[in-house]
């Protein structure tokens, strides 16, 4: 029932989207009311049938309806009930039909919201909105459906992999899913703005929202899928630098890079080209991000299954990049600039320089990606390049971002002046250079990680310095300092939102700099009651238990950590027998710190246990990175709250 | 110089460096994809491989104390023995596929520093059924106790 | 820019999609089985009728071995009705399937077969070392032995109709 159920609204939700998108789209080209009102009626129709199918789809799963193939695989009988949610977005069909969802729900968003505010675009909008909807729609019908009938019904399923069954897992795809589909909008935006010929500030403003909305999501699915990969994986890192963190990694570096850009359309109306072919290029990216992740051309841990689905994502793909450039080309003569840059010493300039640095950035994270596929191509050999290769390139561009985040919100538009830049940057400098020094002599020898905190010192003290003195002028007028304060950031939301979402960044680099420079570790093999030490930890091997949970055993070891200032903590990492897996899951124990963290994982261990191996690791400053993922929440809130006409 | 030129030339010379960080960045840290056959022909000390083959049944050795894992991976026609240091991963055992990551030692033996697992949903691996689990908990309780 | 340059843009973009479509001739997931081409292992097992059955004795045969689990859904249970099929439509041209049932139970195995009404051998690898011998790492896999011995062929995962008379047929031709 289920299976056929959840087909046939499939398949009538594509034919809904062909046509809407089509009815759309001749409404744009020839303005006829009546199209365009049946067009918004079928993307209203897509978005309760596609909800409907993954509303069954998860009914399925929370019953065990394993005459779903996709339920079999994913899930059994001893699948705990909030994993059996989870479970839907699990793997391949399941994550398609929730990206489809969430773009059908954004595609009602945008019906209700721009329908009287952009009636130019939004013909256009709509019609490209149906029209990616009816690929994955297409997708969802043809080359991985997620309702295909298993017959006969198996008394059981297989399960869902262990390494899914975890917090992160529930909120990394949804976030990370928002984020891509959610650049969808303003792409769409930007495809009806050459269409219309209006290629102005217009879409740009309507867009504005949207893009940071979007650009938030793919930050915390990022922070959250490093966060997932640190606690559960057990190798004691976030980032690896692998294929599929690099496909989500791409779109965030041109989606920031574009959030920045636009601002000097419209304060300069400079480079109407460039933000075009950036949020082109962005959405282009979280296409070839699933392109990749799908389509096995690439190897990686987190490889899925391939099959025909690579195929129809390079399709698409290569239609939307050809098509989308095409129409740029057309609008060639329009796209001129209305603005120059008139020094290089200017906010535009830094503007340019942040642009050129991220889209280098993203240029190299691709190259590095692809470059296995690139060395086989031309010279016959596989060659892959690691972790060293991304980290020497990119480290010193991203010191450089840094560098211009301080100096961006400061500098004068058009021409900075002498008077403008001593005025601004003469402090922060000094402060940062003493902070550099300060390290030196608190004993940082590594020139990398002082650079990279004097950096940060240097940033925070413009912030602060733009603060103080804006918070000054106010309280000259009588204004106590939390009003003035309170004032400032309501009043000019858009700036101070930036601000705080900098100094989240700025947080999230102190993190990763720690991390990199100062975590150390150890592997060791115990004897009941032998003692490890790392960095002024004690740890005692106490032995091992075992229990049995509802759908795996587990081995769990007992350690006793002191470390001469707070009380004995008992840590127990352990490791998980799924029956479906060949191998055991490493259950990483940690204890978060803001300085520090310890993180124990067990390996090896004897089956009487009376010894056990463990990798430990002192991990530090880690906890700062999560603490920068919450002040950019903070940030973002700020940044998108409606302005406010008059003085707060 | 007009400012168009300007920009060209700080465009160049950007580029320039860009690409002069890739080329160095990839040099130094090309990994190249072997098999135990390939690595036996030509051996080169220091640089960077990735071996992949199956490892060879009855030459896993594995020393708790020491930290030492010595095992073979062949490809049916070469073998290579291979030295790492450290609690072998999970997804890691005899007669299964591994690849590992490390260089080629003058002492004639594949020095491994990173053994790679592969996580694949198609497959479906071999299992004790519960049966194998249930003696491991009950030893372990025993030794509790 | 003049009228034709502008062109370039899209054009451009074509070197890239190219390159990715090329990735597609390539598989890098495909660890190859180092045994093939490789005489198969000898294996002596006796099936769930109390038949033995062994690999020598089926020697100037192809051999399918496939070797699953009662608990390996979906895969199994697809794969099991294309495996009898094709041994009832070939056994008579010189083909022998044999099933090695791997780390389970005796009765959950023989409910597998009442279920799919399998015919063809099937032998439970009491000991586990077949499963070693021929480097299984996962349920289902399938191997396609020639008349000479060798291993020709491993598939990974549910065997189709398809792959298991196009196998069969080329190692019949040789």
């Amino acid at each position: 029932m289920i299976p056929e159920l959840g087909q046939a609204a499939l398949v009538v939700a594509l034919a809904l989207a062909l046509y809407g998108a089509f009815a759309a789209g001749i409404s744009g080209a020839r303005g006829t009311a009546t199209l365009l009102q049946s067009a918004q009626h079928a993307a209203v129709g897509v978005f309760a049938l596609l909800g409907g199918a993954f509303v069954l789809l998860t009914y399925a799963f929370l019953t065990f309806d394993f005459s779903v193939r996709y339920v079999a695989s994913n899930t059994n009988l001893g699948t705990p009930f909030y994993y059996r949610i989870t479970a839907v977005w699990g793997a391949l069909e399941g994550s398609i039909i929730l990206w489809g969802t969430m773009l059908a729900a954004y595609t009602v968003v945008v019906i209700l919201t721009q329908r009287e505010r952009a009636r130019e675009f939004y013909p256009w909008v709509l019609a490209v909105m149906l029209g990616v909807l009816s690929f994955f729609l297409l997708v969802m019908t043809v080359a991985a459906p997620p309702f295909q009938r298993l017959s006969p019904v198996p008394p059981d399923g297989r399960g869902l992999n262990p390494l899914l069954e975890d917090t992160g897992m529930i909120t990394h795809p949804v976030a990370l899913y928002l984020g891509f589909t959610g650049f969808t909008v303003p792409f769409a935006f930007a495809i009806a703005a050459l269409a219309t010929g209006r290629v102005g500030e217009a879409w740009i403003t309507l867009t504005r929202r949207w893009t940071i909305i979007a650009w938030y999501f793919l930050s915390l699915g990022l922070l959250i899928g490093g966060w997932w990969s640190y606690h559960v994986l057990g190798w004691g890192g976030y980032w690896a630098w692998d294929p599929v963190e690099n496909a989500a990694f791409m779109p965030w570096l041109t989606g920031t890079a574009l959030l920045h850009s636009v601002m000097i359309q419209e304060r300069r109306r400079m480079l109407k080209l460039w933000n075009l072919a950036l949020v082109i290029l962005t959405f282009s990216l979280t296409l070839f991000g699933t392109f990749l992740t799908r389509s096995g051309i690439i190897a990686s841990v987190h490889a899925f299954t391939q099959g025909a689905i690579g195929a129809f994502f390079l399709g698409f793909l290569a239609l939307v990049v050809l098509g989308s450039l095409a129409l740029l080309a057309w609008r060639w003569d329009a796209l001129r600039s209305a603005g120059q840059l008139d020094s290089v010493v200017s906010r535009e300039s830094v503007f340019l320089l942040n642009n050129v640095m991220l889209v280098a950035a993203a240029f190299t994270v691709f190259f590095g990606t692809v470059f296995p596929l690139l060395s086989e191509a031309v010279r016959g050999v596989k060659v892959s390049v690691g972790a060293p290769f991304f980290n020497q390139v990119n480290v010193p561009l991203f010191l450089s971002l840094i560098f211009l985040m301080g100096v961006g919100p400061l500098i004068a538009w058009r021409r900075a002046s002498r008077e403008n830049l001593r005025r601004n940057f003469v402090g922060p400098i000094l402060v940062g250079v003493a902070a550099a020094a300060l390290f030196w002599v608190l004993g940082v020898r590594s020139a990398l990680a002082a650079l990279s905190l004097a950096l940060t010192v240097f940033v925070t003290a413009t912030i602060v310095l733009d603060l103080a003195r804006a918070t000054r002028a106010r309280l000259r007028a009588g204004e106590s300092v939390p009003r003035a304060v309170g004032g400032l950031l309501v009043r000019h939301n858009r700036r101070y939102g930036g601000f705080i979402v900098h100094l989240g960044i700025l947080v999230i680099a102190l993190g990763v700099t720690g991390s990199q420079a100062w975590s150390v570790q150890t592997e060791t093999t115990l004897r009941q009651g032998e003692v490890a030490q790392l960095a002024g930890y004690r740890i005692r091997f106490d032995g091992l238990a075992g229990n049995e949970a509802s759908n795996h055993f587990r081995v769990v070891g007992s350690f006793t950590v002191t470390n001469g200032r707070a009380t004995p903590a008992v840590m127990r990492p352990a490791k998980k027998f799924y029956p479906q897996e060949s191998s055991p899951i490493a259950g990483v124990d940690y204890h978060l710190g803001l300085r520090e963290d310890l993180y124990i994982v067990l390996g090896d261990f004897a089956r009487d246990g009376s010894h056990a191996t463990i990798k430990v690791q002192v991990n530090r400053l880690v906890s700062w990175i999560w603490i920068g993922g919450l002040i950019l929440t903070l940030g973002t809130v700020l940044a998108i709250l409606p302005e406010r006409r008059r003085p707060a | 110089m007009t400012r168009h030129r300007k920009f060209l030339i700080g465009g160049a010379v950007i580029a320039a460096a860009l690409g002069y960080m890739i080329y160095a960045g990839v040099t130094q840290s090309a990994v190249y994809f072997v098999t135990p056959s390939e690595i036996q022909a030509a051996p080169v000390a220091g640089k960077s491989y990735r071996l992949g083959g199956l490892v060879a049944p009855g030459s896993l050795k594995w020393d708790p104390r020491t930290l030492d894992l010595t095992f073979t991976l062949t490809d049916g026609k070469a073998s290579v023995p291979v030295r790492h240091k450290g609690a072998p991963p999970d997804l890691f055992g005899e007669g299964r596929g591994a690849v590992v990551e490390g260089n080629w030692s003058p002492d004639g033996h594949f020095k491994a520093t990173l053994i790679l697992a592969k996580h694949s949903e198609e497959y479906k691996a071999p299992h004790d059924a519960g049966t194998g689990y249930r003696e491991l908990m009950k030893s372990l309780r025993k030794a509790g106790s | 820019m003049t009228r034709l340059w502008r062109w370039l843009i899209p054009l451009s973009a074509l070197p890239v999609l190219v390159l990715l479509g090329y990735g597609f001739r390539l598989n890098p997931r495909d660890v190859p089985s180092p045994l093939v081409d490789r005489p198969a292992t000898a294996f002596a097992l006796t099936t769930f009728e109390g038949q033995p059955v062994s690999l020598e004795s089926l020697r100037g045969k192809v051999v399918v071995v496939n070797f699953w689990a009662s608990w390996c859904t979906p895969a199994c249970y697809e794969e099991a009705p294309v495996l009898e099929r094709g041994w009832r439509a070939w056994r008579d041209r010189g083909v022998t399937v044999v099933g090695v049932d791997i780390q389970d139970t005796a009765e959950a195995a023989q409910r597998f077969i009442r279920q799919f009404d399998l015919t063809f051998p099937n032998a439970r690898d009491t000991s586990g070392r077949v499963s070693i011998d021929y480097g299984v790492y996962g349920v289902p896999e399938t191997f396609f032995i020639d008349r000479q011995g060798r291993i020709r062929y491993k598939h990974v995962g549910a065997v189709t109709d398809d792959v298991f008379r196009a196998t069969v047929s080329r190692l019949l031709a040789d």
